[in-house]
C-alpha cells in the first residue's frame, strides 16, 4: 500500500503545494533530486531538501515494516488481545470486596476515576493504591513503582508512612516460604517510599506540562505501574474564562492518560470532586468537570455516604455490572467493613498465560 | 518567559514570535495540530516546541518521596496545648487550608488567636520560627515570625490577646521563662480589617504576600470566610458567589504553598433541614456555611461545638466543647474535649474536673473555701 502525501508529517503548507504540484504519494517523490522537486512544486531549495529526507526516512521505515502506512500501529487479532488482556494483571487493594467489584483490582492499562464529596476517602484510596502497587509478585501484587501527582497538597507522609507499614505488617503475617521471606527484605517502608515518585503541580499548566513528560520518565523507568493524579479536578476548576478551552484541553489529558495506560502497560488513577447541577428545581450531586469528560476514563468509582456508612459504587465498567460495597478507612488504610486483625485469606500466586488459555479452551 | 530562554532551533523560535504566542505557558494549551496550523511547522518540530516549553513549565521532576522526609515537609504548627496537639497529629499542616467552624461564642477566635502566639515560637517548642531562616539575607534584621490576621467582622479583640499574652507562661510550662518574657508578641501581628472582597483580594494579593516572602509571618488567619460571602450576595447570585470564591481559595492555597505556611479560615455553621445531605455522615443538627465550592477547597475541616456541662481547673470554671476533625488527610475522625480558660484554650485532661450542671460548680467552689484542701475529686462528681 503506498502512503499519501498528506498523511505524512510535513508541515501543511508544504503539504498542500506538493498536493497541487500534482504529487500524491510519498514513493512519487523518492526517485526527485531536490532541484527538481522545488522546481516542480515550487518549494525552496532548502523545504525540497527537507521534504526528501522526510519521505525516504518514513519510506525506508515503511518498507522494512512490510509496507505498512504508517510504521508504528501493527494489527492484532483478537485472541491476541485477549492474551495480552490475561497477562496484565489488577492492582489489588487490600479491600477484598472492593476488588470482587472492579473484577480483581485496579485494572492496568486502563484509566480509573475516583470521585467523592469531600473527607469520604478518595486521598486514602489513592494513598493505599500507590502502596500496594509495589506488594512484590510472589505475594499476588504487581510489584511495580508508582508516580503520583498531587495538586492539592494533601500528600502527607506522615499518613503514607502509616499506609505503607501496615502493608508491611500485614504481607509479613503471610510469609510462607522462602522465596516469600526474600522479597519481604526489599518490601519495608523505606523502599516504598523510594519507590513512590511524587510531583507537586500548583497549576494546569504545571499538570498539562507533566503529563507531556511523563512518556520519557516512563520508558526511563520501565518499573512504573500506576499513575495517580489527586485530583484532577482542583486546577482545572480554577476560573477560566473561556469553557471550551477547558474541554479541549481535558480531552487533550484524558487521549495522552489512555495512550500512556496502553502504550506503557500502566494503570491510572484519578480523583475528581462533586459539584451540584441544578435540574428542574432540584439539586443533584455530579462530578465535576462536565459531561464531556465523564467519557475519558474507562471505568469510575463513586464514594459516598449513606448515613454513617462509607460507600463504593463502581457506576461505569466495560466488563462489570455496578455493584456497590462498603468500606471503611482505618488508620491502617483502605479496608473492607468487618476486616479483624486475622490475616485474610492469601492472594492467589500468579498464573501464566498458558493454563489460563487452557482453561477457557476445557470450559467452552 | 523569553522564548530565547529555550533550547530549541532558532527557526522554530522564528515562526513562534511571528504568530504572535504570548507564553511559553501558550504553547502547551493549544494542541499540537491547532499549533501546526497556527506556525505552518511540522509535526516533529511542534513535538519539540512542547517538550521544550514542559520542561521549562516545569518545576521540578518526579522524585522519591523518601526525600521528602529530609525536607520541611513535616512542619506542623501546635496549637498550645499536648492534648490537642495529639489530635492534630502535631498541629496545624504547614502546606493546604485547615477551616476551623462552628457557632458563634464557642472559641473559634480564641484558638486562633492562640495559634498566632504559638507561632511565635522557636520550632522545637512547636512555632515556625527557626533561626536559620532568620539569618537570611532577604530579612534585614533579626526578627521573630508573626502572623497577619484578618478581621472580617468585628474589631480585633487586642484586650482578650493582651490576656493571652500574659497568660503564656501558664498555658506554656515547657517553655523556659526568659523565651516568653523577650518576645513582644503583639508587635508580630499584623491585623488587618477587610470590610468586603476588594479591600480582601487587595491585602491578599499585595500585603500578604510582601509580609510572607520577608519572612516576617508564617500564619495566616482570616476570620472569617463566611460573613464576607455570605452578606455581599443575594441568593440568585450563587454562580458569581462560587466564583469568587473558588479564586480567593486558590489565592490562599496558592500562598499557602509557595511560602509553605499554615492558612486557617473560621467559618460559620448553618442549620440542616433535610437529613438527605449526602455530603457527609449525619452527624449534628448543623453543617459548616458556605457549601460544597468551598468544601472542595479545604485540606482539613475542624469542627468545635458546645457540649453540656462545665469544666473547672482551680478557680476557673468554663463551658466544655469540643473540637473535633471533621475530616483531613492524615487524622482519624476523633475529638477531644476542651475548654475556654483566661490563659487559652485547653483540652481537658485527667486532672480537670467535670460537672454536668452549673449547680455543681457552685457547691464545689464552696467547699473550696470551707475546707483547707480540695476535697472533691472527679470520681465524687461524675
Amino acid at each position: 500500500m503506498q502512503r499519501s502525501v498528506s498523511s505524512s508529517s510535513l508541515s501543511p503548507s508544504v503539504k498542500m503545494k506538493l498536493v497541487n504540484a500534482g504529487f500524491q504519494f510519498t514513493a512519487d517523490l523518492l526517485h526527485l533530486k531536490p532541484l527538481q522537486l522545488s522546481k516542480e512544486a515550487s518549494l525552496t531549495q532548502q523545504e525540497a531538501l527537507e521534504v526528501l529526507q522526510a519521505v525516504r526516512r518514513e519510506g525506508g521505515g515503511g518498507d522494512e515494516a512490510g509496507g505498512g502506512g504508517g510504521g508504528e500501529s501493527s494489527s492484532l487479532t483478537a485472541l491476541e488481545l485477549l492474551q495480552k488482556e490475561e497477562e496484565m494483571k489488577s492492582i489489588v487493594t487490600f479491600s477484598s470486596q472492593l476488588d470482587a467489584a472492579l473484577g480483581g483490582g485496579f485494572p492496568v492499562g486502563k484509566t480509573t476515576e475516583i470521585c467523592g464529596a469531600p473527607g469520604v476517602g478518595k486521598t486514602q484510596l489513592c494513598l493505599q493504591l500507590a502502596v500496594d502497587v509495589q506488594v512484590p509478585q510472589c505475594f499476588g501484587g504487581v510489584g511495580g513503582q508508582v508516580v503520583y501527582i498531587d495538586t492539592e497538597g494533601s500528600f502527607l507522609l506522615q499518613r503514607v508512612v502509616d499506609i505503607a507499614a501496615a502493608a508491611v505488617r500485614h504481607c509479613s503475617l503471610l510469609v510462607e516460604d522462602d522465596e516469600q521471606r526474600v522479597a519481604m527484605e526489599t518490601f519495608t517502608v523505606e523502599t516504598i517510599l523510594s519507590n513512590m515518585f511524587l510531583v507537586r503541580c500548583h497549576d494546569y499548566v504545571e499538570l498539562l506540562a507533566e503529563v507531556h513528560l511523563l512518556p520519557d520518565f516512563l520508558s526511563e523507568h520501565p518499573r512504573v505501574r500506576l499513575l495517580v493524579i489527586d485530583s484532577v479536578a482542583f486546577p482545572f476548576r480554577q476560573h477560566f474564562d473561556d469553557l471550551s478551552q477547558r474541554t479541549r484541553l481535558l480531552n487533550g489529558l484524558a487521549q495522552q492518560l489512555i495512550s500512556m495506560a496502553t502504550g506503557h502497560g500502566i494503570a491510572v488513577a484519578m480523583t475528581n470532586q462533586m459539584t451540584t447541577r441544578l435540574s428542574g428545581g432540584q439539586s443533584q450531586l455530579v462530578p465535576a468537570l462536565g459531561e464531556s469528560w465523564g467519557h475519558a476514563p474507562t471505568i469510575r468509582l463513586l464514594l459516598h455516604w449513606a448515613g454513617s456508612r462509607r460507600m463504593a459504587a463502581v457506576f461505569k465498567s466495560p466488563d462489570h455490572k455496578g455493584a456497590t460495597v462498603q468500606y471503611q478507612i482505618t488508620s491502617e488504610g483502605f479496608r473492607d467493613v468487618g476486616q479483624s486483625e486475622q490475616p485474610p485469606s492469601k492472594r492467589p500466586r500468579t498464573q501464566t498465560v498458558a493454563s489460563v488459555a487452557s482453561q477457557r479452551d476445557t470450559s467452552c | 518567559m523569553d522564548w530565547d530562554q529555550l533550547e530549541l532551533n532558532p527557526r522554530i523560535i522564528a515562526s513562534v514570535r511571528r504568530v504572535k504566542l504570548k507564553s511559553v505557558r501558550e504553547a502547551l494549551c493549544v494542541s499540537g495540530p491547532d499549533l501546526q496550523r497556527l506556525t505552518g511547522l511540522s509535526r516533529s518540530d511542534v513535538q519539540q516546541l512542547q517538550t521544550a516549553a514542559a520542561t521549562a513549565c516545569r518545576r521540578h521532576p518526579p522524585t522519591p518521596a523518601v526525600l521528602l522526609q529530609r525536607g520541611e515537609c513535616g512542619l506542623r504548627l501546635s496549637v498550645g496545648c499536648p492534648v490537642l496537639d495529639e489530635l492534630l497529629r502535631g498541629g496545624l499542616p504547614a502546606g493546604g487550608i485547615t477551616e476551623l467552624c462552628g457557632e458563634s461564642g464557642v472559641g473559634k477566635t480564641q484558638l486562633a488567636l492562640q495559634l498566632c502566639l504559638s507561632v511565635q515560637y522557636p520550632a522545637q517548642h512547636g512555632g515556625l520560627d527557626s533561626a536559620a531562616v532568620r539569618l537570611l539575607p532577604v530579612c534585614n534584621s533579626v526578627c521573630p515570625v508573626g502572623a497577619v490576621y484578618i478581621c472580617t467582622e468585628d474589631s480585633f479583640p487586642i484586650r482578650r490577646l493582651q490576656q493571652l499574652i500574659l497568660g503564656q507562661s501558664s498555658l506554656r510550662p515547657d517553655i523556659p521563662r526568659d523565651l516568653i518574657s523577650r518576645r513582644g508578641f503583639s508587635d508580630h501581628i499584623y491585623v488587618e480589617h477587610a470590610a468586603d472582597l476588594d479591600a480582601l483580594q487587595v491585602c491578599l494579593s499585595r500585603r500578604v504576600p510582601l509580609l510572607l516572602a520577608r519572612r516576617h509571618v508564617r500564619l495566616l488567619v482570616v476570620d472569617s470566610v463566611a460573613a464576607l460571602f455570605r452578606s455581599e450576595f443575594q441568593a440568585s447570585d450563587w454562580l458569581e458567589r462560587s466564583k469568587q470564591l473558588i479564586s480567593f481559595s486558590h489565592t490562599l492555597h496558592t500562598l499557602s504553598l509557595e511560602f509553605n505556611t499554615p492558612v486557617l479560615c473560621i467559618n460559620q455553621v448553618t442549620d440542616v433541614f433535610s437529613s438527605d445531605d449526602s455530603l457527609g455522615p449525619v452527624s449534628g443538627i448543623v453543617s459548616p456555611a458556605l457549601g460544597l465550592a468551598w468544601a472542595n477547597q479545604v485540606m482539613v475541616r475542624l469542627m468545635m461545638r458546645r457540649l453540656q456541662g462545665t469544666v473547672a481547673r482551680g478557680d476557673q470554671s468554663s463551658a466544655r466543647r469540643r473540637l473535633e476533625v471533621a475530616f483531613a488527610p492524615h487524622l482519624a475522625r476523633d475529638g477531644r474535649d476542651a475548654a475556654v480558660w483566661r490563659e487559652g484554650v485547653l483540652g481537658v485532661d485527667s486532672s480537670d474536673r467535670c460537672y454536668n450542671t452549673q449547680a455543681d460548680v457552685i457547691t464545689a467552689t464552696q467547699m473550696c473555701y470551707n475546707t483547707d484542701r480540695c476535697v472533691i475529686t472527679q470520681t465524687d462528681v461524675l
